[in-house]
């Protein structure tokens, strides 16, 4: 009794002591933490700056920018040595431009001695590829972000329905389908007539196709199956060894072909619609399948306003049977569907400025907000605007049942995004510098091509002409070891 | 004379002013000119703008995207300030006849100018939906097809202009409601006594009148609608393709989308000049026009 009393007391004695030390291990550091505005991505800041002061005496300033200004702000800071911000949380796209420039700290000696943040926990893409570069991390992953597919299981699983549309296609309704050959033809079934039986007009599909409205992502979506052939790296943005575009090759064409067609069935005034309006034209109950991010998961299941709580089903992307092979310039046919998974945007990561004052500390705070237990709860609350990102964040469901998920919902949204992330054939989003050049070209002739004022073919040479001009501009040479950089390949 | 210490005095009262001018208006301008013939790279630690000549310009000029955004702007100016005017006009004859509620009247005319263009172009955008909206809903109901207000390339820059003109006709009454209510009722009721008709009174005297002011409202409506952003980026984005993208949202999007900073001063330049050269056309042509009936 008298042993466990001591023990207890030295225990005590040592906790104390170990908490007061912490709690002056930063005291009177500020920290400026610079992302876009309230709730989605800040939100976490919010929630656990409060307990990180405590913990640490350090003191959390968070500055925020609209979308649009964050880019020219971080850089202007980072460029001009000003030293605003001591962590940026920022797409990770811009991971390239701003470490090949010199502007972020590398963190791996800082993790190296950080068993808290529980590194390994974090899934390989995001931890080897989505944050490093050249050979060094320079940030770490806030956020899991890819492209997943969604369609409506009371439409798709109907014993009634599927007998018609087998009556009609002649093969049975697959569920999830895994084809986008076999996603036209859903859509255009389930287009045009009540199939839920409330009153209001159904439709096939709801994506995005506004300029400027991400719809960029969803064409590389439908690409992903029709280029990235297994084995053969770079199918989707360049030739790794000339840096030539391939955004013109049939591959691409034949999936922006199928990414207008699919208009047809498509909820009216999906030409108009972003991201975010698709989410709530989903949820709404209108539409028999989607493509988004983790988002219309969590808005379907958790909002208040959903009206298809429990009927959505989740799957990894489409793909094609039919694959453009680069290396023969000819169309392979394989035995089973090619679905690779796409890394669209590839998540929101934070990183430290080389000019920041306060390294020690932003890290601190860095490896407090995204540690297992933390980052569950981040990606777990609603508007935190955060996708799962370790494997600990799918190994437990409690957090998503009390998030507003059922389990059997939760179970399927979790496979789907793991499935996608976890893909030997998964393709990361384009990380070289320029790349919101690249997208924005894209994306200016992706919405001529969907207003019908281009071809699918002249409006991707225009795109494969522009590449190159900008290929030019920043260096063929320079480009291209960015390039095969970011897809873990050795320098030409 | 005025004394030397009256001078220091003085420019130490004007000092905030010329400073302020200096950080706010001269040195972005400068900057702007600068990125206009430069290049704008972010390399090794700094902001680096290396000499490029007129090579933006070439740029701008042989742009299809420019022409296109230049052809939409100046045809939602057109349609939108006219019509604004003429109902700005006719809104503000109509109050300026004594009638019953009228002060209830000159408040509701004003209410959506009073909204941001942001709120505004949210609430046009459910009213036109074609899916959702209520025009789509009266249409049906009439029996008739629903029209793509914000989807169809070629009806999408009317929408536009609607709703322009529904938040900024208020503007032009309110001057030239103002400018009605200034004119002395003298020189009308002498003309009522010579025997002139409604007509006549109009077009002799009131339009005359109206001359200063209407130039005024047309101007300042002119330079803001040239600069139209807020809402097309909410209404359609600049879409369908490219059939309702101004000069500003091309600008913006090639700015703060693409980053490329120097090309996107080059638009921003260009759509100043445009307006200057606009205004000074409009003042020289209405100039003429009054020189030539005061003939």
């Amino acid at each position: 009794m008298r042993w466990k009393l001591v023990v207890g007391c030295f225990l005590a004695v040592l906790g104390t002591a170990w908490g007061v030390a912490q709690t002056g291990r930063f005291a009177g550091v500020t920290i400026t933490v610079f992302t876009q505005p309230p709730p989605y991505i800040a939100k976490p800041v919010m929630m656990f700056a409060p307990d990180w002061e405590r913990i640490t005496g350090a003191k959390v300033r968070l500055i925020t920018a609209p979308w649009g200004e964050l880019y020219p702000k971080m850089y202007s800071s980072f460029a001009l040595g000003q030293g605003l911000f001591d962590i940026v949380i920022m797409p990770a796209a811009w991971l390239p431009d701003f470490a090949e420039a010199g502007f972020l700290v590398p963190l791996d000696d800082l993790i190296a001695k950080d068993p808290a943040i529980e590194w390994n926990d974090i899934i390989p893409v995001y931890r080897e590829r989505i944050v490093s570069w050249g050979g060094k991390v320079y940030a770490v992953p806030m956020d899991g972000d890819s492209h997943i597919f969604y369609y409506r299981k009371d439409a798709l699983e109907n014993p009634e329905y599927q007998a018609r549309f087998k009556a009609k296609y002649g093969y049975d309704l697959p569920v999830p389908p895994r084809t986008w050959k076999q996603v036209r033809d859903i859509a255009e079934f389930f287009h045009g007539w009540d199939w839920d039986g409330d009153g209001v007009m159904n439709y096939g599909v709801v994506e995005p196709r506004r300029y400027a409205g991400q719809a960029d992502w969803c064409f590389f979506s439908r690409a992903v199956g029709y280029v990235a052939l297994p084995g053969q790296p770079g199918g989707l943005f360049f030739d790794p060894v000339t840096m030539k575009p391939r955004i013109n090759s049939p591959g691409h064409i034949k999936a922006l072909e199928d990414y207008v067609e699919i208009m047809k069935f498509g909820v009216p005034g999906m030409i108009n619609m972003d991201s975010g309006e698709v989410r709530s034209v989903f949820a709404s109950g209108v539409a028999a399948m989607a493509i988004d991010w983790g988002d219309i998961g969590v808005i379907s299941e958790v909002g208040k306003e959903s009206k298809v709580k429990g009927k959505v089903g989740y799957a990894v992307l489409p793909g094609s049977m039919e694959v453009w092979n680069f290396a023969q310039n000819q169309w392979v046919t394989l035995k089973e569907p090619n679905q690779a998974g796409y890394l669209a945007f590839g998540g929101w990561v934070a990183a430290i400025d080389r000019n920041s004052k306060n390294i020690a500390a932003a890290y601190d705070f860095i490896s407090y907000l995204s540690r297992p237990a933390n980052s569950y709860i981040s990606v777990t609350t609603s508007e935190t605007g955060f996708n799962p990102y370790r494997k600990s964040h799918f190994e437990t469901l409690a957090g998503w049942i009390g998030f507003g998920f059922g389990r059997d919902a939760a179970a399927a949204y979790l496979k789907a995004i793991n499935d996608t992330i976890g893909h030997p054939n998964v393709q990361p989003d384009l990380r070289i510098p320029g790349a919101a050049k690249y997208f924005e070209a894209l994306d200016a002739q992706l919405a001529l091509v969907v207003a019908g004022q281009k071809t699918p073919k002249a409006a991707l040479d225009e795109v494969a002409r522009i590449w190159e001009q900008i290929t030019e501009e920043y260096g063929r040479a320079a480009q291209l070891k960015a390039y095969r950089l970011s897809l873990g390949l050795p320098s030409p | 004379m005025i004394g030397k210490t009256a001078q220091r005095q003085g420019r130490l009262f004007l000092a905030p002013t010329v400073i302020l001018l200096l950080c706010f208006t001269i040195f972005p301008l400068l900057f702007t000119i600068a990125l206009m013939f430069g290049e704008a790279r972010f390399v090794g630690g700094g902001l680096r703008i290396e000499f490029v000549g007129g090579r933006n310009w070439v740029r701008l000029f042989g742009d299809e995207r420019f022409w296109n955004a230049l052809g939409v702007t100046v045809r939602i100016v057109a349609m939108a300030v006219s019509l604004e005017y003429l109902l700005g006009l006719g809104l503000a004859l109509l109050l300026d006849r004594k009638l019953r509620g009228q002060a209830v009247f000159r408040v509701l005319f004003i209410v959506p100018m009073l909204l941001t263009p942001i709120a505004v172009g949210y609430m046009w955008r459910m009213i036109f939906d074609v899916g959702r909206g209520p025009i789509t809903g009266i249409l049906e109901r009439l029996g008739l097809a629903p029209v793509g207000w914000l989807t169809e390339s070629s009806v999408a820059i009317y929408s536009i202009v609607i709703t322009d003109i529904w938040q900024w006709t208020p503007f032009m009454f309110l001057i030239l409601y103002a400018a009605l209510q200034a004119i002395p009722k003298d020189y009308i009721e002498a003309a009522r006594v010579d025997g002139a008709s409604g007509w006549q009174v109009f077009r002799r005297i009131t339009l005359p009148l109206l001359a200063p002011a209407s130039i005024a409202a047309v101007l300042l409506r002119t330079i803001e609608c040239f600069k139209i952003v807020d809402t097309i980026y909410i209404m359609t984005g600049g879409g369908p393709g490219r059939s309702t993208e101004s000069m500003t949202l091309f600008g913006y999007a090639i700015g703060f989308r693409a980053f490329d900073l120097d090309y996107g001063a080059t638009i921003s330049f260009s759509l100043f000049l445009a307006v200057l050269v606009s205004s000074m056309v409009f003042v020289t042509l209405t100039r003429r026009l009054r020189e030539v009936r005061m003939e």
